[in-house]
């Protein structure tokens, strides 16, 4: 009976053993990686947590080395009072002109091209692709020099398509959508010719509403970058009426050369809170987006 | 007669095709080729912005880029920036992917927390910083004096100015790359670690030698993702110091904005943007021939 | 419903002929199967009646229209695909309406009528609000036939619709098939690998081979007298034994000379070198040794359930034979053969061609 007691025992005892230690260990492990990984986070957060907490502040607290981390009283009037300076409402019309123009603007010129590369022969298919991935090397803002001189010749400084034209084709764009497009069975495409569709026809039936999360990738990728783009706007704009919003945030940072940083903060809620706030509702399909674009 | 029906067909064909790409080309045309052309033509000669007379000059603007110690000062400071930069937020993005690809928990607050910066304005993350990096009240001097380490004014620190950017750079970008990186992670195959486990090998082993390997196709388009971003170091110089102090923040895209728009020397301004050209190109073709030989591909 | 007349047909990419100068006829209402291995031609030459390859050389017509150039849906076709090429976007219905739609003036209520009808007939009723990834392999294939039914075109277009579906389903699908195409009265032209299906689906039957138009001829037709040693190793499992033979003049007629037998010619045979095709059912194994006949060893034998063959050498040449389990020979056995030669072929040597016996 002992002996026997002794033999499971000593048969049971290392495979429990081997079975428990990783989980144990990575159980451990993992712990330890919240405890690197919580600091890391929250230190990632503090420029956005100082944003809506100085946003909320009276200017003297601000420079108060005294004063404590929030403050005494919810300043909420900081909001209208930043608003006032300038017109944000014009801004915030203008940003989505601008914005939507390029993406309406970009997402048929990629297709019509993308198209093109991944389903049609025609000479000189390589150069061509080349020359439209040579796009993404040398964005507008490695050559803005020369384009500003072209758009001022073209007479669209201080104007809303000044902002829009140099972003209307994307090498980019049409590389991702190709890739897409190639995924797409070719089957698909002979059965919708003997439905009696065209190249146009196929494209319209049956590509695109394919590849639509490459699409909704694409644009939100687009209005990311459009919504936000501080350079180019600044260069060919000059005028109240066609200010987008970062250019308006830009202005305001510089009036207040006295650094009012609590009406400052409030106006950059009221600038970064719309893709912010987009993120945070369909946060999976931002994060699919910008996951995806890395991959071909 | 078959023939030349076949033939008509496949001319009809590529076309339609020519047809399908102008919308895109003739914008290429006019806002990237057509730029990079002018660019060449312009460095040859004095060009005045507004005014219509250009002047040939040869290669004088070139002569006195090389004679420019200000031009090397930027050119300096944008390598110096790309070079360092790059690579520090990619390995900051890999730790941090390979981190969250561990099924931590609470994988999308972390993921979240990290990303966001993407997402803000480059004017307003660079506002904001500036106040972050302020000296008296801003709050990094705050929390550096609690370790005892006294006051400074980062952005006004000739030395300390362009670390500065980089440092707000990496914050700003990391979690984009991190998260191109986490879905790299998420394509290689467990059993392969799982064998790896098998045969005794390391956690740092494995990264080193499986997964690095593995991704590496992402991190080579990471890197390039990565060169294209620092264009935007304009945005940054320009809202933080304006290039300053005694141009220790004078990058390449600044100083041509300098050149081409404060004093309206399009000449020059177009011989810097050519070196600017030239130089991201050529760190492309160098990671490329560097990196793009090795890396593997997964079943493709 | 119409004849399709192919003339001389002929595909080449690049200047690589893949489809040689193709001549055939498919009659009204005829089910006419494309068949052979891999990379014959077949599959581009259905493609090429579609419309969905341009045809380098030679004529197609439809109906007595020539349509060698036209748009594939100026041709009246319609085409059921090996993947079937659903719209993964529509549903079932949608899928069966978009080409009436696009290619018709029909009205709405005749499109739903034409659709319901087709329904009914496939049993598909109750799928038709339903998207493609929603159904089985076998539903689809169902609704990838119903896209072709309302269309009501002069031909049906198959390529190799049924390998994508396990062999139980495979054999319903093909008496399903089968049914239609008696019921309906179609016109179709089907491709397909597959020499079984080939034979039990096709009135007639169109052998390719490295892109060249073999024969054409009822299945049972191809399978009794095959135009060449092709067709007879192709049509037909197991394959038929070819045995080397010469042919020698004998005062009053000629002989047969095989290593191991010798038997008297019926007919003159011109060529002195030919190949005895001979199928496994018309191969007898004797148990024991008969004087006179040939003899060959036994050298593995496999039991297919009803009835058993057994692989035999025969001097150089192996051949298969097809006997009743019961009659299963050892292996390594020495057996006695004789050949049923009332429907034994002869064919030439060199050019593989039958010989007129």
């Amino acid at each position: 009976m002992t002996t026997l007691h002794g033999q499971t025992d000593a048969k049971t005892l290392p495979f429990t053993q081997e079975a428990r230690q990783p989980f144990r260990l990575a159980a451990l492990k993992r712990g330890w990686l919240h405890v690197v990984m919580v600091p890391l986070a929250l230190l990632w957060l503090s420029p956005l947590v100082w944003i809506l907490v100085t946003s909320l502040k009276t200017r003297t607290e601000v420079f108060d080395p005294a004063a404590g981390f929030l403050p005494q009283v919810l300043q909420w009037a900081n909001y209208p009072g930043a608003l006032s300076v300038a017109p944000f409402g014009i801004y915030l019309v203008n940003s989505v002109l601008v914005t939507g123009g390029i993406l309406i603007a970009q997402l048929v010129t990629i297709t019509l091209a993308a198209y093109a590369f991944a389903r049609q022969t025609f000479p000189g298919k390589n150069l061509l692709f080349t020359l439209f991935l040579l796009q993404i090397m040398f964005p507008i803002y490695a050559t803005f020099l020369t384009n500003f001189v072209t758009v001022r010749e073209l007479g669209l400084l201080n104007s809303l398509p000044a902002m829009i034209v140099p972003f209307v084709a994307s090498g980019y764009g049409t590389f991702m959508l190709r890739q897409s497009f190639r995924q797409v069975p070719t089957e698909l495409a002979d059965a919708a010719r003997l439905d009696g569709c065209g190249h146009l026809g196929i494209l319209w039936h049956v590509y695109l509403p394919l590849v639509k999360p490459t699409l909704i990738a694409f644009g939100i990728i687009t209005v990311v970058t459009h919504w936000n783009d501080y350079m180019w706007p600044l260069l060919v704009n000059n005028s109240e009426n066609v200010r987008t919003l970062p250019i308006g945030l830009g202005l305001l940072a510089k009036s207040d050369s006295g650094a009012d940083w609590t009406r400052l903060m409030a106006a950059t809620v009221v600038v970064v809170s719309p893709l912010l706030l987009l993120f945070v509702i369909f946060q999976r399909r931002f994060v699919d987006s910008f996951m995806h674009a890395g991959l071909k | 007669m078959v023939i030349s029906t076949a033939l008509s067909a496949r001319i009809r064909e590529a076309g339609l095709a020519y047809l399908l790409l102008l919308p895109s080309l003739a914008f290429l045309a006019a806002f990237t080729y057509w730029p990079i052309l002018r660019s060449i033509w312009f460095s040859f000669h004095d060009v005045v912005l507004g005014d219509s007379k250009i002047i040939w000059l040869g290669l004088e603007n070139y002569q006195r880029l090389l004679e420019d110690r200000l031009f090397w000062k930027a050119f300096g400071n944008t390598a110096f920036y790309t070079v360092i930069t790059i690579p520090l937020a990619i390995t900051c993005a890999l730790l941090l992917a390979v981190a969250l690809d561990s099924k931590l928990r609470g994988m999308a607050i972390y993921r979240s927390a990290f990303f966001y910066p993407v997402m803000i304005p480059s004017v307003a993350a660079g506002m904001v910083w500036v106040f972050l990096y302020s000296a008296s009240y801003g709050p990094i001097n705050k929390g550096l004096s609690l370790i005892g380490i006294p006051d400074t004014a980062w952005l006004y620190d000739s030395k300390w100015a362009l670390p500065a950017i980089m440092v707000m750079s990496v914050w700003k970008y990391s979690g984009y790359f991190m998260l191109i990186l986490l879905a790299a992670l998420k394509l290689v195959p467990s059993d392969l670690y799982e064998a790896a486990r098998l045969d005794g090998i390391s956690a740092w082993n494995r990264l080193i030698h499986i997964t690095l390997p593995l991704i590496s196709p992402t991190l080579y388009f990471v890197i390039i993702i990565g060169l294209l971003h620092s264009y935007q170091i304009f945005d940054y110089v320009y809202v933080m110091t304006h290039g300053g102090p005694a141009d220790a923040t004078n990058v390449l895209t600044f100083y041509i904005y300098q050149n081409g728009f404060q004093y309206q020397d399009v000449g020059y301004a177009s011989t810097l943007a050519n070196v600017l050209l030239l130089f991201v190109g050529g760190l492309i073709a160098v990671i490329a021939t560097v990196f793009g030989r090795r890396v593997h591909y997964l079943g493709r | 419903m119409a004849e399709v007349i192919l003339q001389g047909v002929s595909k080449a990419y690049n200047g690589r002929p893949t489809v040689h100068a193709v001549d055939l006829t498919v009659a009204d209402k005829e089910f006419m199967v494309l068949v052979g291995p891999s990379g014959c031609g077949k599959s581009t030459t259905l493609r090429m009646i579609a419309g969905l390859e341009e045809i380098t050389a030679g004529r197609l017509l439809i109906d007595g229209a020539d349509v060698t150039h036209a748009a594939p849906q100026k041709r009246d076709i319609a085409m059921v695909f090996q993947s079937y090429a659903l719209y993964p976007h529509m549903t079932a219905y949608r899928n069966m309406a978009f080409g009436l739609l696009k290619t018709t003036s029909l009205g709405k209520t005749e499109v739903d009528r034409r659709i319901r009808a087709a329904a009914e007939i496939l049993h598909i009723t109750h799928l038709l609000e339903r998207k493609p990834n929603e159904l089985s392999g076998g539903e689809r294939q169902r609704v990838a036939i119903g896209r072709a039914l309302v269309r009501q075109p002069k031909v049906f277009l198959f390529d190799e619709p049924l390998s994508n579906l396990d062999a139980k389903l495979r054999t319903r699908m093909r008496g399903e098939l089968k049914r239609l195409h008696k019921e309906l009265g179609l016109t179709v032209i089907y491709v397909t690998h597959d020499q079984i299906e080939a034979m039990t689906l096709g009135t007639r039957v169109a052998i390719l081979s490295q892109g060249s138009l073999q024969q054409v001829g009822a299945p049972m037709e191809l399978y009794m007298r095959p135009a060449n040693t092709f067709v007879a190793t192709f049509i037909g499992t197991p394959e038929m034994s070819l045995l080397r033979c010469a042919v020698k003049a004998d005062g009053t007629g000629s002989r047969l000379d095989h290593e191991s037998f010798s038997m008297v010619l019926d007919a003159d045979a011109a060529n002195p070198d030919v190949f005895l095709g001979v199928r496994p059912e018309e191969i007898h194994v004797h148990p024991h040794s008969v004087p006179g006949m040939a003899r060959g060893i036994v050298e593995r034998t496999e039991l297919i359930g009803s009835e058993a063959l057994a692989e035999i050498m025969l001097g150089q040449d192996r051949i298969t034979a097809r006997m009743p389990v019961a009659d299963v020979p050892e292996s390594g056995a020495q057996v006695s053969l004789s050949f049923d030669l009332t429907r034994a072929r002869l064919f030439d040597a060199n050019t593989g061609r039958a010989l007129a016996a």
